[in-house]
């Protein structure tokens, strides 16, 4: 199976991000990244850099607000963690994907 | 992140940039450190890394972009919000704004005057290096403007080290006849440095050299822009062509640039020729263009140290001269700008009343929103969140305030204008609402909406979870009741600050009305002649017009008597000088006097009271031994307790017999330079015996008429014209000519009543908002006392107590502050103390008053509450 693309997850990356959190609390970009990976075990492979602006999107929205604190090695990292207005959107977006991924399941098993 | 923090990173990108790079290292050497673990060598492991991460540069910029963005984005959420929520309530919306425009178009129309008259540079070169030069008593009557007397200019001119150039000149006017009607226009006598100390060129030809300034060279002329067009067609050929100015011609050597009108309205500019009239006090204003290396404080040394060689002028030792070096602005705004500063602090007043009764109008809205502000809380908006969205609220709100402020402004500033006397606003042309005005405006707008906003919207959301749980229902606590209370107080302070200023003009307007000048003002028309040198170049031409005009005057029908006079109450121009005393007396230090030469009819026209002896007759000519009528106040002073008639003095150092003049008269003092100016002492002359034709050119002529006085008006014209047709015409009723001295205070008076008004109008809404929602809130209160046997009366009284500690506070505080602050009216009150108890007494009735009706409105809606209906409300 091929790994899927950037462009293919875009829609579906803030979904990703926010469920991370939602589930695991504070997090630095690096620890969501593997997370997403051993997750779908490696099928949703990020290009990583692409992370970041979104990370900074939903802050500024504010689903996630950031802080300034040391990583298990001791050095400084930015922690994002889900705020109120986050897990909102998560069930929002979540009630959408599952509304969406049923429509296209109906659609595929229709024969 | 905050709002301002938001708004700040856009000028701070070094430190978003380099945190964000930071985070991006931070994932690079994570997962290299990942790929080492996992036993890839070290090169394949940063590689891998790399390649994982994709564009680092584009992930950076793109995370950059989202900040501003979004910012932008939310700004449009925000303003959106907003504003649908100010739609939602469209009366509160309406109150607010229009009670910040009230605020602001007062404000914002102070400014662009004080914008155009004391901020804009003057419109010459390296303005900041030009400065006036005044060497001259501060003391006396007369408040001079900076200047120095001509013999000071000269010795001034030959020391100063610290100046590259200085002139001096002074404002003048002329008859200009030929080319059309005859007119009277301004001009301006002006060394020939002046040109080149302002640094402007002409437009045409050239400006005057240094030998012009003498006599036999003197007779050229540079015109304005607007009078060359005006007046010459714009003609191209108009150097070296004549005009004619007062008899005399001259030839025209150049033309200025068309925006060029310095002094004042200059038609056109003439050479002066410096000279020294030790005798009379006659200064001009001096201005310098300092060196580039010299600074303001030393040209300010050199000229004390200098002054120090100088001789004191007229009537003055040298211990009352004070020297110094002024902006050159000061010259015009001098008087202006301590009452431009007043208006500006008392515009700055019914601002801030205005900001503390929109202040009470978000907190109250703040408690009805609660509900609104619990389920957005709910929701998942933070605190920031929504304090920000309420920012939002009231700056849009201060900025339609200050939107609809400068459309008043636009409307109010000519009005403005058209209410100040003509004289007393200098470069009125210019004073317009421009880009700083603008700027100032919306600057406000935006500071008064954060400021004002923040409490209110602090305070709306500090209650989230009591309204969540709907706890906060309608009940009255003192607490929230506090700080409506004090914005209250302070409007009513500030409010009686202002109208207290305001009843100490009104007051000091009505006692100048009362003020008796020592002459009648009503049914005399007055008519001002400067006949020219060069027609009239003796004192018996002069006096030969003189002597037909009174006669023409006295015959006309309506006329009751006729009179002239050199120097007539009420008119600017005005001589004052010394004198020396018979049998070696001296005359008292400093004392120095008005020097008029009159008509025998003079005082009978203008009601001037005989006290003593005689006036002049038609025999006290030029052929008759000379007299003089002093006033009461000369008599008083040089001999006191002696009787004046008989003495003698004379104008002359060094007196020839005929030169001795005779006290045949005293009369009452007169006010001369206007009505709140104390009398100068005055020594009237026989005009038949007067013969420097320096005293005699300026002549009013003043006729006491049987009927109103301006139907005689055109007879007088007629008059004038018969004896000489290229006279131009200046005629007034001595009333206008008095109301004119009133006009800056009447102006000033007018302005302060206005903003008071417009105060007090602001306060009592202020109480009114107050007081209507301590009703609301404490309906229930109200129902239960009612329920319990309270009589109505009891409830208004419970009410009208609050009103009346609220404004019992605001006297106490606004009456110390207006202690302290009137002050700065001292300058502008005429007899009056700027703590006048009866006019402090008489603020606080008005205001006490204002304010209690105000409260017995929502104290009588009270009384109208039903209990059973308060109860179940709940």
């Amino acid at each position: 199976m091929r790994t899927h693309t950037n462009d293919r997850l875009k829609g579906t990356l803030d979904l990703l991000v926010l469920k991370t959190l939602a589930s695991q609390g504070r997090m630095h970009g690096y620890a969501i990244t593997l997370r997403i990976e051993q997750i779908s075990e490696n099928v949703l492979r990020l290009e990583e850099g692409s992370l970041y602006p979104a990370l900074h999107r939903m802050t500024q929205a504010g689903w996630l607000s950031s802080e300034w604190g040391a990583s298990d090695s001791n050095r400084r990292a930015r922690y994002y963690s889900i705020t109120a207005a986050g897990r909102r959107q998560l069930s929002e977006e979540t009630k959408e994907w599952s509304q969406l991924t049923g429509a296209v399941a109906r659609v595929l098993s229709m024969t | 992140m905050s709002w301002l923090n938001r708004f700040s990173n856009l000028f701070r990108r070094d430190k978003v940039d380099e945190e964000l790079d930071e985070e991006l290292q931070y994932h690079l050497e994570a997962r290299t450190r990942h790929n080492l673990n996992g036993g890839m060598d070290a090169d394949a492991a940063q590689q891998d890394a790399r390649r994982r991460f994709g564009n680092a540069a584009l992930a950076k910029e793109r995370a950059h972009e989202m900040n501003i963005v979004l910012w932008m984005e939310t700004i449009g959420r925000d303003v959106r919000y907003a504003l649908r929520s100010l739609r939602k309530s469209p009366g509160f919306t309406a109150v607010a704004m229009l009670t910040l425009a009230l605020g602001f178009g007062a404000n914002t129309a102070v400014f662009t005057v004080v914008n155009g008259v004391l901020l804009r540079p003057l419109p010459f070169p390296e303005p900041g290096r030009l400065l006036l030069i005044s060497y001259q008593s501060k003391q006396g009557t007369i408040e001079n403007e900076p200047g120095l007397y001509d013999k000071d200019y000269l010795e001034y001119q030959r020391q100063s080290e610290a100046f590259d150039k200085i002139a001096t000149f002074n404002e003048d006017s002329a008859n200009l006849t030929g080319s059309g009607e005859a007119a009277r226009v301004p001009t301006a006598l002006v060394t020939s440095s002046f040109f080149s100390v302002l640094q402007v060129n002409p437009a045409v030809g050239r400006t005057f050299l240094p030998e012009e300034e003498r006599p036999g060279k003197n007779r050229v002329a540079v015109l304005s822009d607007k009078m060359w067009r005006s007046r010459f067609d714009a003609d191209p050929n108009i150097l070296g062509k004549g005009i004619t100015l007062d008899g005399a011609s001259y030839n025209v050597i150049g033309v200025m640039p068309a925006n060029f009108a310095y002094p004042h309205e200059a038609a056109l500019w003439l050479p002066l020729n410096v000279g020294g009239d030790p005798h009379n006090t006659f200064t001009r204003a001096v201005i310098g263009r300092l060196r580039p290396s010299a600074s303001q404080q030393q040209a300010q040394a050199e000229l004390a140290a200098i002054a120090k060689h100088l001789p004191p002028g007229p009537g003055a030792g040298r211990g009352s001269m004070v020297a110094e070096v002024l902006p050159m602005r000061d010259l015009q705004v001098g008087k202006i700008r301590k009452a431009l500063l007043i208006f500006m602090g008392a515009v700055g007043f019914v601002l801030l009343i205005a900001c503390a009764n929109v202040a009470n109008l978000l907190l109250m809205r703040g408690t009805s929103r609660q509900r609104e502000i619990a389920v957005r809380n709910a929701l998942g908006a933070s605190r920031w969140r929504v304090i920000r969205q309420l920012l939002t609220e009231s700056t849009l709100l201060s900025l339609g305030g200050s939107v609809l402020g400068i459309v008043l402004a636009i409307a109010g500033v000519p009005i403005l204008l058209a209410l100040a006397p003509a004289a007393g606003v200098p470069r009125l042309e210019e004073i317009h609402v421009d880009g700083y005005v603008l700027a100032f405006a919306l600057a406000l707008g935006v500071l008064v909406g954060v400021l004002f906003g923040l409490v209110p919207a602090l305070r709306a959301t500090g209650h989230r979870v009591r309204a969540f749980l709907g706890l906060g229902g309608p009940t009255a606590t003192a607490g929230r009741q506090r700080l409506p209370s004090a914005l209250v107080v302070s409007e009513i302070a500030m409010a009686l600050v202002l109208l207290t200023g305001a009843g100490l003009m009104i007051k000091s307007f009505i006692l100048i009305r009362a003020v008796d000048p020592g002459f009648r003002t009503e049914n005399i028309l007055a008519m001002t002649v400067d006949l020219p040198d060069a027609s009239y170049p003796t004192a018996t031409a002069i006096q030969a017009f003189h002597a037909g005009i009174l006669a023409k005057l006295s015959n006309l029908p309506g006329v009751v008597a006729a009179g002239a006079v050199n120097w007539m109450p009420l008119q600017p121009a005005l001589v004052q000088g010394d004198f020396n005393m018979d049998g070696g007396r001296k005359r008292p230090r400093g004392f120095i006097v008005a020097k008029p030469a009159a008509s025998p009819d003079y005082f009978r026209v203008m009601g001037i009271r005989f006290l003593k002896g005689r006036g002049f007759t038609e025999q006290d000519n030029s052929s008759a031994p000379g007299v003089i009528i002093v006033s009461q106040s000369v008599a008083r002073t040089l001999w006191p307790g002696e009787d004046p008639i008989g003495k003698r003095i004379t104008m002359e150092d060094e007196p020839k017999p005929k030169d001795w003049l005779a006290v045949v008269g005293v009369v009452d003092d007169v006010r001369q330079q206007s009505l709140t100016e104390q009398p100068l002492p005055a020594i009237y002359q026989p005009y038949e015996q007067v013969t420097r034709p320096f005293f005699l050119s300026h002549m009013s002529f003043v006729i006491r008429t049987a009927e109103k006085p301006q139907s005689v008006a055109a007879a007088m014209r007629g008059a004038l014209h018969s004896v000489d047709a290229n006279q131009p015409v200046l005629i007034a009723p001595l009333t206008d000519l008095a109301d004119a001295t009133n006009a800056e205070t009447w102006f000033q008076t007018r302005l302060i009543s206005t903003f008071s008004i417009l105060a007090l109008f602001l306060s009592a809404i202020g109480i009114y908002g107050v007081l209507a929602y301590a009703v609301t809130e404490r309906t229930r209160e109200i129902g239960i006392r009612m329920a319990l046997g309270a009589k109505k009366s009891d409830v208004t009284f419970m009410l009208l107590k609050r009103t009346l500690l609220l404004v019992m506070a605001g006297v106490a505080i606004g009456g110390s502050g207006a202690l302290v602050l009137t002050r700065v009216l001292g300058k502008f009150l005429f007899e009056v103390k700027p703590t006048d108890p009866a006019t402090f007494l008489s603020v606080a009735a008005v205001l006490g008053f204002t304010g209690m009706i105000a409260g017995l409105l929502p104290a009588q809606r009270a009384t109208r509450v039903d209990p059973v209906a308060a109860l179940r409300s709940e």
